[in-house]
């Protein structure tokens, strides 16, 4: 049915009480997602949502009364390593960061945490699991993807939005979408999310959506070379940079790389992915 | 962020890390001055955190006191990336037998800090042609355990580097990663550290950049940051937490998030276009941010037309609705503005736009950056 969350999962929101917390737990209830409970230190006791969803101190202690086991998390960028943590000394299974902008060395730390745990971490700076149909963990807009067989991984989360809007033109259906974060260091990756989609019944063909830095397509590519048996149609943003005019201009520009593509892009081709040369090409590159 | 070289010494020094004696001069007579002080030969070299410092002689070695002056002056002169040199960091020149190359750096992929350590360190190696070659070594280490000497020693056996030295690399290296750790660091290099005839290394040349999103609590920074470096856009930027990047083209585009950068980015450079200015608001941008990003937009010179590109999550379309409005009324130059609005409370959100007689409206990204691109075309004709 889904991959990392389900209908059956029990979700809470760590920090429920803040602005966005607030508001989008209570979009996600609207959307009809498990949401059991919430978490805001020192507020513990009190009700939120209208009234629909109990607040806890910590995360220990809503885990003991609702057994919750995902945690979605919007805490101010300064609090999320600590808020993950928690979390993952919890033992919350799926851990999915909503809050971006982290602290790169307070990832370092999450990162060594959770290789000595059990607990899968999605985001930081994700937009979330989107469950078509079933459930909307995070800040997925609302409306924007119908239920069907394909499934969309993306690091950045305006794209995965643009993919399965682009889809629902075309009567086209999403089993889940998962949206793995823009920040630069993040939980799980390209590889991991397609080895769930491929033991996963309900993926037919897999969208994946990446761009400039890192090497976690070229991981994904050796993957699906060797390993995967699922169609998987792949889109690279940031194609036209590397070669571009722009060049000179990218030396003094923070966050944004610049990076041929055109390893990335011959890998995935090698690996029998059928590549989409601009957004709109993708669903007719989607087998019927 | 990255720090100037003077500025990375003078962290490198309270660290306890082996420099040469130097100091900052603004002008030829100073450079002189300080050169006196230090004692010949020295090293010029242009402060500037832009490429290509060697190449367009920026770093001169000085014999004597009878050249320093016109030689200081050339570098004054120097231009790079449109930045010219306000700084010459004045140093004792260094005989040395060998250069190596320290550095913390950061594994994005794998969310570790790494120790690399190479035997090709050095101004002269710094092209990525003749440092392919050489060996270098890299140990990941883990930022909960922190750097062990048998880490070090790991590298250092395996760069065949004397024993007689390793105490020393050692000292150097925990101080390095004291320092990355301290300052939230990217990146801290020594490139070139140099082994002098007194077998004592020294570090030659620094380098350290600075996560931005952790100067929160970096207050010590604060003042670090080059204010004749960064224009008034960066500093705004830095203040309402959105990303600023300058292009030179005519287009100012505003959008949510760096996939829908590079996707606007994309669009633009198929059409053979640039954008003047990228500004990324990231999710869950506040209308504050928002009015602050638009008024960037408007009120530069080379802005012609703006394509605002939002593709709502976190961010509500309603508060960046209202965020436009107030940059909107007021008083600000007029421009032709392009937006696409779509996701979370979309509807309120065009809503309270349509009123405003300035905005066209789009669909999709395709749609907004033709028809942007069109109107620029339309107006050059």
């Amino acid at each position: 049915m889904s991959i990392l969350v389900s209908a059956e999962s029990r979700i809470m929101v760590q920090g429920i009480t803040g602005r966005r917390g607030r508001f989008h737990a209570l979009q996600m209830l609207k959307a009809g997602s498990p949401i059991v409970g919430g978490i805001s230190p020192g507020k513990g006791g009190g009700w939120c949502s209208e009234g629909s969803l109990p607040v806890f101190d910590t995360v220990r202690d809503c885990v003991e009364a609702t057994n919750a086991d995902v945690s979605v998390i919007f805490v101010p960028p300064h609090s999320t390593a600590d808020a993950i943590l928690e979390s993952i000394d919890s033992g919350v299974k799926t851990i999915i960061s909503i809050t971006g902008s982290i602290p790169l060395q307070d990832m370092m730390i999450v990162k060594s945490a959770l290789r000595n745990s059990n607990s899968i971490l999605v985001g930081p700076n994700s937009p979330g699991v989107l469950l078509p149909g079933i459930a909307s963990i995070g800040i997925f807009p609302h409306d924007i993807a119908i239920q069907g067989n394909i499934s969309v991984v993306s690091r950045s989360g305006t794209l995965c939005y643009e993919v399965v809007n682009t889809l629902k033109q075309e009567g086209i259906g999403i089993s889940t979408a998962v949206g793995l974060g823009d920040d630069p260091i993040i939980g799980i990756d390209f590889l991991t999310c397609l080895e769930l989609f491929e033991a996963d019944p309900h993926t037919d063909q897999i969208v994946l959506i990446g761009g400039p830095g890192g090497d976690s397509e070229l991981k994904a590519a050796t993957y699906i070379m060797e390993k995967m048996t699922k169609p998987v149609i792949a889109y690279l943003v940031g194609e036209n940079l590397a070669t571009s005019i722009l060049r000179p201009f990218f030396s003094r520009s923070g966050s944004l790389s610049l990076e041929a593509l055109g390893s990335k892009t011959d890998a995935l081709k090698d690996a029998g992915v059928r590549m989409a040369g601009k957004l709109s090409d993708i669903p007719a590159l989607i087998k019927r | 962020m990255k720090l100037q070289e003077y500025q990375a010494k003078s962290i490198l020094k309270k660290a306890g890390i082996p420099l040469p004696v130097s100091n900052l001069a603004t002008n030829a007579v100073q450079a002189k001055r300080i050169a006196a002080e230090i004692g010949y030969p020295v090293v010029l070299k242009a402060q500037t955190l832009e490429p290509g410092r060697g190449r367009a002689g920026g770093v001169r070695i000085i014999q004597n006191q009878h050249e320093i002056e016109n030689i200081s002056n050339e570098i004054f002169k120097l231009v790079l990336n449109q930045h010219p040199i306000q700084f010459i960091l004045v140093e004792k020149a260094l005989s040395f037998l060998k250069e190596y190359y320290l550095a913390i750096i950061s594994d994005l992929d794998a969310g570790t800090p790494v120790l690399r350590l190479s035997e090709a360190g050095g101004a002269t190696n710094l092209e990525p042609e003749s440092f392919k070659d050489a060996l270098i070594v890299d140990q990941p280490i883990d930022i909960n355990a922190g750097l062990r000497d048998y880490q070090i020693r790991g590298l250092m056996t395996r760069l065949g580097i004397d024993p007689s030295l390793w105490k020393q690399f050692q000292l150097i290296a925990h101080k390095v990663y004291d320092v990355y750790r301290k300052y939230d660091a990217t990146l801290v290099e020594i490139n070139s550290l140099v082994l002098t005839q007194q077998n004592q290394l020294f570090a030659l040349d620094a380098k350290i950049n600075v996560d931005a999103q952790s100067l929160f609590r970096q207050e010590s920074l604060y003042d670090s940051f080059d204010p004749s470096y960064f224009g008034w856009e960066e500093h705004q930027a830095l203040k309402y937490d959105v990303d600023y990047h300058s292009f030179p083209g005519e287009i100012g585009c505003m959008v949510n998030g760096m996939g829908l950068a590079y996707l606007t980015l994309d669009q633009l450079i198929a059409l053979n276009t640039m954008p003047a200015a990228m500004i990324d608001i990231h999710g869950g941008a506040t209308s504050t941010s928002i009015a602050s990003s638009l008024e960037m937009l408007l009120l530069n010179p080379r802005v012609k037309v703006i394509v605002i590109n939002i593709f709502g999550g976190m961010t509500r379309c309603d508060e960046a609705a209202d965020g436009l409005l107030q940059a909107l009324g007021e008083g600000l130059p007029k421009k032709p503005i392009f937006i696409r609005l779509e996701g979370t409370n979309d509807d309120s959100g065009l809503e309270r736009l349509y009123k405003n007689g300035n905005l066209t409206f789009f669909g999709t990204t395709d749609a907004i950056v033709n028809a942007a691109v069109g109107w620029l075309r339309g107006d050059e004709q």
